[in-house]
Order: C-alpha cells, then sequence, then structure tokens
C-alpha cells in the first residue's frame, strides 16, 4: 500500500490507515533517512492508538513506553545501538516479544532480532517536501 | 548530622539509569567522592565496556562503589541509606541499580531511598555553593531531556514545559552527524562554533505554544540547507564547518533561552538554574551569562561532574530525603517513566 502526504495536517489519516492495513500486528518498523519524520509519525499512532502520553524522540533513552488505553507501546529509537549484542544487553527481545505495539526506528540496527510478523513502513520524501509511505504486511 | 548526636549523615547513592553506572557518598550534605564507570577503571577489574548495554551495568556496579566507599575514606557499615535512581530510564538499567540498593541495604539492615533522576538533577544545585534560593527556575538540558521547571522547594517542583520531539542534546549530536562529524557531537559542534560567526548563517525559530520545545524541526532544516548549499558547493562543508556550527548552536541557545526568558517573566522568577549534559556547552553559558546582565538574573550552574548523568546527585537528593525520613519500603520497583513532579 502506498500513501502520499503533503502537511503534518495529514498525519492522523496516514496513522489510520496504518493501523487498519495492520490488522492485529503490533509490531511496527519505520524506515527513512534522518528527519524523514518517523518520530512524527509515531506520535499519530500513538495518538490514533488513544494514547495521551508525550511522544519524544528516545535517541537517547533508546526505548520510551507510553500507556493506552489497551496497554503499553513502546517506542523504540536502535540509531545508537551499534550491534544486536548491545540490543540483547538491553532486553529488546522482552519488549519485542511482549505482546504489546512495538514502534521501531531504525530497525536495520536490530534486524536479526526483529520477530517475523510485522509491518513494514518506509517514509521517503520526494521533491516537493512531501512523504510517500509504503507499507507493507508481513 | 543526626538530631541529638554528632555522627554524620552517611548516603549512598547509585545511579544507572542509562549509560552510565555511578556511585558517590555524601556526608552531611557534602559530596565526598563520585565515581563513574569508566574505560580506565574497568581496566583495573578486567574487560571493556560497550557504550551502550544495560546487561553492562551489572559488571560496573560493584567497582564503582566499592571505589566511591574507598575514596571517600568510609565502610559500608558508616551508611545509613542507600538512594538509588528509580526513574526514569530504561528499565533494564534501572533494575540493576534498584536491585544493588535494595539487597546492599537489606544486608546492612538500613532505609532504602528512591530518587527521580530528573529532580537528581535539579537537586544538583545543592551540592555545593551558591546555591540557588526557592522559588527558582531550572533548565534541565541533555542528551535525552529539555525541561524548565519551577522548583518551589527540595521536592516541590512544577514543569514549565518540556520538548515535544528531540531533546536538546539529540538537536547537538543529529547536527553533528549532518555535518559528518562523530558521535556525540555536541562537543564537537561547540568547538568549531567558538571559531566560526554565529550570524553567518540563519535558522528560523520553532514556533511553539506555551514553555514547550520541539528541535525536530530545526534538525530537518539544517539537513536540507545543507544538502542545498553542497549542490551549489562540494566542498561546502570542510569550508564553513565553524560558521555552520556556530550558526546551529547559537539558534538552538536562543531556542531554549527565549522560553527561559518567558517563564521568567510569566512566573516574575529570576534566579535561573541550568543542568544536564548540555549545561556543558560553552555557547549556552556565555549567551546564559550575557542574558543574566541584561535581564538581572542570578545564573546557578553545577560543576560539570555533577551535570551529566552521576550518582554525586542522587546521594544529596539522598540526603534532603533522609532529613525528612522520606524511605522507600523494600516493595519498591523501578519505573521507565516518571513525571519530574512525582
Amino acid at each position: 500500500m502506498h500513501l502520499k502526504c503533503s502537511s503534518e495536517a495529514g498525519l492522523p489519516e496516514i496513522a489510520r490507515q496504518i493501523l487498519e492495513a495492520a490488522a492485529g500486528r503490533k509490531i511496527f518498523l519505520f524506515h527513512g533517512e534522518m528527519g524523514a519524520g518517523k518520530t512524527t509519525l509515531i506520535k499519530s499512532i500513538c495518538q490514533s492508538l488513544g494514547s495521551a502520553d508525550e511522544v519524544s524522540s528516545p535517541t537517547f533513552s533508546i526505548i520510551n513506553e507510553y500507556d493506552h488505553p489497551q496497554g503499553k507501546i513502546y517506542h523504540f529509537d536502535c540509531y545508537r545501538l551499534k550491534n544486536e549484542a548491545e540490543a540483547l544487553d538491553i532486553g529488546v527481545e522482552e519488549y519485542l516479544y511482549s505482546g504489546q505495539y512495538c514502534l521501531v526506528e531504525w530497525p536495520e540496527k536490530i534486524a536479526g532480532l526483529l520477530p517475523e510478523v510485522c509491518v513494514d513502513i518506509r517514509i521517503t520524501t520526494e521533491e516537493d517536501l512531501s512523504r510517500r509511505f509504503s507499507i507493507e504486511q508481513h | 548530622m543526626k538530631p541529638g548526636t554528632t555522627k554524620p549523615i552517611v548516603i549512598l547513592g547509585i545511579e544507572s539509569s542509562c549509560d552510565e553506572t555511578s556511585a558517590s557518598v555524601c556526608i552531611d550534605g557534602r559530596i565526598l567522592s563520585n565515581v563513574t564507570a569508566t574505560q580506565k577503571i574497568h581496566e583495573t577489574y578486567g574487560g571493556v565496556i560497550p557504550e551502550i548495554a544495560s546487561r553492562v551495568h551489572q559488571q560496573n556496579i560493584i567497582p564503582v562503589v566499592d571505589i566511591a566507599l574507598k575514596n571517600a575514606k568510609v565502610s559500608k557499615n558508616d551508611i545509613d541509606a542507600v538512594a538509588f535512581t528509580r526513574g526514569p530510564g530504561l528499565l533494564g538499567a534501572l533494575l540493576v541499580g534498584t536491585s544493588f540498593a535494595k539487597s546492599f541495604a537489606l544486608a546492612l539492615d538500613i532505609p532504602i531511598i528512591e530518587v527521580n533522576h530528573m529532580q537528581g538533577h535539579i537537586m544538583a544545585h545543592f551540592i555545593d555553593e551558591p546555591k540557588p534560593a526557592f522559588p527558582f527556575l531550572c533548565l534541565t538540558v541533555s542528551g535525552g531531556h529539555t525541561q524548565i521547571v519551577r522548583v518551589n522547594d527540595y521536592f516541590d517542583m512544577e514543569l514549565l514545559g518540556e520538548t515535544t520531539d528531540d531533546a536538546a542534546g539529540e538537536a547537538f549530536d543529529k547536527t553533528a552527524k549532518i555535518l559528518g562529524l562523530p558521535y556525540p557531537g555536541g562537543p564537537l559542534i561547540d568547538r568549531h562554533a567558538k571559531l566560526g560567526n554565529p550570524a553567518a548563517f540563519s535558522f528560523t525559530e520553532p514556533q511553539i505554544p506555551g514553555l514547550n520545545f520541539s528541535f525536530s524541526g530545526l534538525k530537518t532544516q539544517i539537513m536540507y540547507f545543507v544538502k542545498e548549499q553542497l549542490k551549489q558547493n562540494p566542498h561546502f562543508l570542510s569550508e564553513r564547518i565553524d560558521d555552520i556550527c556556530a550558526s546551529v548552536q547559537q539558534r538552538i541557545v536562543t531556542i531554549l533561552l527565549n522560553k527561559v526568558k518567558k517563564a521568567s517573566d510569566e512566573t516574575g522568577i529570576r534566579q535561573i538554574a541550568i543542568a544536564g549534559g548540555v549545561s556543558a556547552n560553552s555557547g549556552l553559558r556565555e549567551t546564559l551569562q550575557t542574558w543574566s546582565r541584561e535581564h538581572h538574573w542570578d545564573v546557578f550552574i553545577p560543576a560539570f561532574e555533577y551535570c551529566t548523568d552521576n550518582a554525586g546527585m542522587i546521594a544529596i537528593t539522598g540526603y534532603y530525603k533522609y532529613l525528612n525520613q522520606d524511605f522507600a519500603s523494600q516493595d519498591i520497583s523501578p519505573l521507565a517513566r516518571m513525571a519530574v513532579t512525582g
């Protein structure tokens, strides 16, 4: 599935469609270069899930936790991780297999640890600075 | 000193919320040791420290406590209470400090004291003179946090504003990445900025309501700016690195201080404190000093070792909680999320 969005105002609708396309999958992998808008889209998805918590970048903390009416949302940023061993040391598999929502930025860093059932979301920036979202369920 | 005795109050502080494992001894409100696991300490005990790894806290915790006690020349039997970071932070990392504090205190039959890491950063202002008087405003800026807090009393704090996306320290680090500088790039940007012209390039200030911050848009702005410039001049980065760093640093600093100014105007509070690792940034320090003269602020900045994540700030917080006899029970568990107010 491909979606397009020319301003932040369109993100709630994108978030809604991504959650619908996920059909119950709870692991979301966000691909895109720095500044593509991964954290901003995750903010919208958390709001769609009914979370009232302030979503901020977990680059330093690696994993942020938010509450939503049905449970927890784990927001990962693997940017700072050097390899999968570091991710294992943090206990990422305990989060990934917890049955809770996991929204993962820079998933390439932990490719070998990710569950097979997931949703890949690729964000690309077009010439006119609008964003294109490619969504693929696995 | 303990009431009615001449015996000093000895607090062991433990910090393990993110990357650093740290231990500190505080006696009657004075920090006698503040030890953070470093490559050097670890060499003494063998092995190397990966940069990030919660389980590594487990390898570090005994050596840092041992060295903290030795440096302070106290024995474990002198300790009156163990203060530890309960949160916020990475759960696996917090668990190590919390479990250590609980078992150590249980074995010594002494109380434990839970400390909120964000309150700890602010309480670092009560380690050395001059100490701010209440109420004061504290801007806490680090790799993971950006907050303005109104501090009414030691444990009466009010969050006035915080970042809605990236932290200020992250803005420095990610800019460094865009500019091709190694991680963590904050200190490198500071070094280049000293040689550059802060007015060379202009970046717009995000319009964020109230006292909240946003740094994500600035990061994107810098990225497109660099891309555009590189199209015209492939040597743009190497030729203008000092000017770019100076301009970016100036923008980050004014974003921070404009909100501090707004908070000061709104509350009428002129005692301004800064805390967190980014308070080492020389641009922030210098601009703050200039503004303090213009706006008649009293400015407070802790020594650098108490600005980055450290156990000294946890031990001093523990000391003030000990005076209130504010102890935690042994069934306490760490919290990944914790508001500065709680």
